[in-house]
């Protein structure tokens, strides 16, 4: 059977003529593509796909101008550094000395109790409303999308102090389309690591393992099969105890600094708790000895560990997952992950020609790699914020700050994704969970949530009167291209929502639910209705409760759960 | 409510009193054998995740001075232990545990782990939650083999008449590694049983035959599962009731005080998988200047307290014989603390079960602390964690020797750690008379003679190391009396025991080969 033939005929599309795959496909999940640059068609579908895995939600405007633009100018805009966000407010809280309401409040100090827990507590809250409002405005950049996936990598969580916090997320946002080495080095002695991994109480006296073992196995090389007791081919657990030596002496500044002269969370050498000895890696590390380098010593270590290849095959692994599929056969390792982590050796572990060798290949344009990631539970939220534009009302900041923070708050949390807070030192499961990956996301726990999610933001929204959120169905149709054919909105929806085109059986469900027993000239009629008199309410109000049928049927499907 | 189930849940509730009788009181023999003419047990897994320290949970007291040498700063005091006998000592938040195993209701098995010890949380949690052995990968579950076995094509057809609910019920919203089949998890995650609304459900066209028709299948069926099996579960929830208070704010209580619900509201689920985490416990796991506190002490007194407010919830039920419980972790700690008042990855650890039908005591040895433990050094392997799951395969869930050994390793032998309860439908059983060993001390062979009714009887000999060298019985014998012979002329000289199990009584007889 023709791989490429059948999915022309099943999707009653043309298929553009790029490599034509002769050979019988193996097995359907076969995806056969390499690395190569992606040289077809850069229509709707291939945009929407890019930016619906590089960026959270991509609107129908956005997504037209990507068309537009077309795929190398996308992908730079994409790719392009930015300058950071400015810093979260205080935005409800008048007794903090240091920051009055509407400033930042991130690396200024703190009062003695009980002021204290006050001040955590609102800088608690606005570090979280902020995060929603840089998801809610991340436009066309990969850059959210990359500060999560280092998130999900180099894990902390239960962080108490929002300074640490913010000073986290930021360090790694500021590096997210950096060096992944160097990265790695700036991670090592990040105060919130240096918390969340024991790095701090890892002493010359006694050394703690934790952050080594991590470090190796999660962080930058990964561990191999078996090969005998205590070696993962990698690396051995003899590794880790030379490596904890190695990283001894490793203290933060505490948190609920007091001190204004101590600019922000960082993580400080202090010399007599340092291992001073010669440290003698396993084999693996072909015997290398790291002598004593005091405060350089692990930037010593992390070049000598990520001067094995198979860092770049292990972080690319990774990516992979992140950005295209859980599934890497053999074939895929051989044609994508390879050539790639070769990519990113010859950039010195620079992460931007890796990722754009990624997001331009014909892999990633392949037809089998278009629809069939489980979005994750953010990446679900703000689909349907950031899709439909939800608008929120930044005239007063408190108010404006606890909407954002209702809205996903609970809701994320029932669906098991919490920023800040990722379970385990792995990160969330559907990254590495074998066999279900994305899978992890959805059981009969997680699933109400959702639909329960764009139920509501379709329904009654969030807050209430002029600090109202909720999805405007007239001004989404308003935008959309000739709204008035019943047919073609259902088409352009399904468009806008679904990665891959539905059946017609499944078209005309939605059209029976959006006008039920009618024929299709009386959404037209209707509709124009509504365009003619847009200030007579109760028009409004009745093409609106159709088109909310519609979308909370759109909404409810699975096919809006993929990407 | 269907009828079959009403049937079954006033069975299981009523007679909590009957005639002023309680129920565990009355011969155990009709009511519920009259109800099932299947297995009707149930399994409930306790995830400690993190890794729990079994020396600080289950301490040996005749390592107790070694231990103070190596783990100084973070053992408790001898003085604050609850001693429960065999040289065991639990820990003082236990109090709820201790209760549970002089009721007879506790088996600890020592030294749980496997060969070539994994202390990679993930590669541990999935060797435990799979089953295999420490260099090989699965990706099914040990149950999800099981249930495969027995359902191939779920969930094609599922819910039907014969299997009206869902095999295994997570409580929590992931479902449980233990449940994962080839293709499809077992379990359903459930967090609140009481609330669990109908999705909508759309008839799409068959998706398309490639990764993106794959997820999209999943996804459809996941949704169709979630109603098929929400409403049986909500109303088996709602249709009985919890006759104890359990403990405030325990996130483990919470989850088993709803095991119990759907239990008693005749769900005939056979596995539960409850979890609590954070015994992962680097640092901080005690208080310093109090070392009977900390981290580690919450944890364990939630678990206790959880697990003893469940147990008497079950017996209350009349439930407990119905009903096996056991813990699991990922491994052990170090034998040596860290400088942070912690414990690092380590190996075995002892493993806990709870039920009426429970070998209860201790099973195994005490683990054995050397003198100058270096900074690795864990608890060494007693018995492997697939010989525990097998042994629970078999005797309570009736799976014969020969599918154990397929669905977990070859070289499985049976653990004696559970006694005493009909696994089966209704059988004979005569009053139990001691086995008797002849000759005892012997050279070459012995002959053990016993008498049974019509029943299954079990009897195995085991070496000093508590390993099972053979079963030289193990089907349902005819009344009447029974000899059966041993070869030790191969073996060394030494201590070795046989092991006898009726369903009338339990026998360990130490036999001697002289040379």
């Amino acid at each position: 059977m023709d791989r490429r033939t059948t999915l022309s005929k099943m999707f009653g599309q043309h298929v553009s003529d790029k490599k034509v795959a002769t050979a019988p496909a193996p097995a359907a999940t076969a995806v056969l593509s390499g690395l190569a640059p992606y040289m077809g068609a850069f229509e709707f579908e291939q945009a929407a796909h890019l930016l619906r895995r590089t960026t959270f939600g991509p609107t129908y405007q956005q997504i037209k101008d990507a068309v537009n633009d077309g795929l190398d100018a996308t992908l730079q805009k994409l790719l392009e550094d930015r300058p950071l966000p400015d810093g979260p407010l205080n935005h409800r809280y008048e007794n903090d000395p240091e920051v009055p309401i509407g400033e930042i409040w991130a690396n200024k100090i703190y009062q003695p109790q009980p002021l204290r827990n006050e001040i955590r507590n609102y800088r608690r809250q606005s570090l979280n409303a902020w995060n929603v409002e840089l998801l809610r405005k991340s436009g066309v950049s990969i850059i959210e999308k990359m500060t999560l996936f280092w998130h999900n990598h180099y894990v902390t969580a239960n962080i108490n102090d929002p300074n640490y916090t913010y000073n986290y997320i930021t360090t790694l946002r500021e590096n997210a389309l950096g060096n992944v080495r160097e990265l790695a080095k700036i991670m090592t002695v990040n105060p919130s690591m240096l918390r969340y991994l024991n790095g701090r109480e890892n002493s010359r006296v006694a050394p703690n393992e934790n952050y080594a073992r991590e470090l190796l196995e999660l962080f930058t090389i990964g561990k191999g099969p078996v090969a005998g007791p205590g070696d993962y081919t990698n690396y051995t657990e003899d590794d880790v105890v030379a490596m904890a030596k190695v990283l001894t002496g490793w203290r933060d500044v505490g948190y609920f600094n007091m001190n204004p002269d101590i600019p922000m969370p960082f993580g400080r050498y202090v010399n007599n708790r340092h291992d001073t000895g010669d440290k003698t890696l396993s084999y693996r590390f072909d015997n290398q000895v790291i002598p004593n380098m005091g405060a350089d010593e692990y930037k010593h270590l992390i070049d000598i560990i990520f001067s094995k290849d198979e860092c770049a095959r292990f972080i690319c692994r990774k990516l992979y997952r992140w950005f295209v599929y859980y599934v890497i056969t053999d074939e895929i390792e051989q044609d994508v992950i390879e050539p790639m982590a070769q990519v990113m050796i010859a950039n010195d572990y620079e992460i931007k020609p890796a990722l754009d060798a990624l997001l331009r290949s014909e892999h990633f344009f392949d037809m089998l790699s278009i629809g069939p990631m489980i979005k994750n539970p953010i990446d679900f939220v703000f689909s349907v914020l950031n899709i439909f534009e939800v608008e929120y009302n930044d005239a007063n900041l408190e108010a404006y700050y606890r909407l954002q923070l209702r809205t996903v708050g609970q809701p994320l949390e029932q669906m098991q994704m919490v920023p800040f807070n990722p379970p385990s030192v792995a990160g969330w499961k559907a990254y590495y969970q074998e066999p279900g990956f994305y899978r992890v996301w959805i059981s009969s726990a997680t699933l109400p949530p959702r639909m329960n999610f764009s139920n509501q933001m379709l329904g009654e929204g969030v807050g209430q009167g002029a600090n109202r959120a909720a999805i405007d169905v007239l001004k989404f149709t308003a935008s959309i291209d000739d709204p008035f054919d019943p047919n073609h909105l259902i088409d352009e929806f399904a468009k806008i929502l679904y990665p891959q085109p539905i059946p017609q059986g499944q078209k005309d469900l939605l059209k029976s639910i959006l006008l039920p027993g009618l024929p299709d000239f009386e959404w037209t009629v209707e509709y124009g209705d509504y365009v003619n008199n847009p200030d007579d309410e109760e028009i409004a109000a009745s093409v609106a409760d159709k088109l909310k049928n519609l979308l909370t049927a759109m909404l409810s499907m699975p096919e809006f759960y993929l990407s | 409510m269907k009828r079959r189930k009403f049937i079954q849940t006033t069975g299981l509730s009523i007679p909590l009193m009957f005639n002023g009788i309680p129920m565990r009181a009355m011969p155990k023999s009709s009511i519920f054998s009259a109800i099932s003419n299947e297995n009707d047990k149930v399994l409930v897994l306790v995830q400690l995740i993190g890794g729990n320290d079994g020396l600080a949970t289950i301490t040996p007291l005749d390592q107790y001075d070694k231990l103070a040498n190596v783990r100084g700063n973070i053992l408790i005091p001898q003085s604050s232990l609850l001693d429960v006998g065999f040289n065991i000592g639990f820990h003082p938040t236990m109090t709820g545990l201790r209760s549970v195993f002089d009721d007879g209701k506790m088996a600890v098995v020592q030294s749980v782990g496997y060969a070539n010890q994994n202390r990679s949380h993930f590669r541990s949690s999935d060797i435990w939650t799979s089953g295999s052995p420490a260099g090989q990968q699965w990706t099914t579950g040990w149950l999800g083999r099981h249930f495969e076995q027995t359902a191939p094509d779920y969930p094609t057809g599922y819910p039907n008449a014969e299997f009206p609910d869902p095999f295994a019920i997570t409580m929590g919203s992931l479902v449980s590694e233990t449940c994962q089949g080839t293709a499809i998890n077992y379990s359903l995650a459930i967090n609140d049983p009481f609330n669990l609304n109908p999705l909508l459900d759309f008839e799409g066209a068959d998706p398309p035959n490639t990764p993106y028709g794959d997820e999209l299948s999943f996804l459809r069926e996941t949704i169709e599962q979630t109603n098929a099996y929400g409403e049986t579960i909500k109303e088996a929830a709602e249709s009985s009731e919890s006759l104890i208070d359990y403990p405030e704010d325990n996130r483990l209580a919470n989850q088993l005080r709803n095991v119990v619900r759907l239990i008693a509201g005749g769900l005939q689920t056979k596995v539960y998988v409850v979890s609590l985490g954070g015994f992962d416990t680097h640092a901080s796991q005690v208080v310093g200047d109090d070392v009977a506190t900390g981290n580690h002490a919450a944890l364990l007194q939630t678990l206790s307290d959880a697990i003893n407010a469940f147990q008497q919830d079950l017996n209350l039920h009349g439930l407990d014989q119905k009903v096996l419980t056991m813990t699991f972790s990922e491994f052990g700690r170090r034998i040596r603390s860290n400088d942070s008042l912690g414990t690092d990855h380590g190996d075995a650890a002892p493993l806990m079960l709870f039920g009426s039908c429970v070998a209860a005591g201790i099973i195994g040895d005490n683990p054995e602390i050397p003198d100058n433990p270096s900074v690795q050094d864990a608890v060494a392997m007693q018995y492997d964690f697939r010989n525990v799951y097998g042994s629970v395969m078999m005797d309570w869930f009736d799976i014969a020797e020969e599918d154990v050994k397929n669905l977990l390793y070859p070289g499985f032998s049976h653990l004696p750690i559970i006694e005493g309860c009909e696994t089966t439908g209704t059988s004979e059983t005569v009053p139990f008379i001691e086995a008797t060993a002849y000759p005892n001390p012997f050279s070459k062979q012995v002959n053990i003679r016993f008498n049974s009714g019509s029943e299954h009887v079990r009897l195995s000999v085991f070496n000093g190391s508590a390993q099972e060298l053979k079963v030289l019985v193990n089907k349902k014998l005819t009344t009447g009396q029974h000899e059966f012979s041993f070869d030790g002329s191969q073996l060394p000289a030494g201590t070795y025991y046989f092991h006898l199990q009726l369903e009338g009584g339990r026998q360990k007889t130490k036999l001697v080969i002289k040379n």
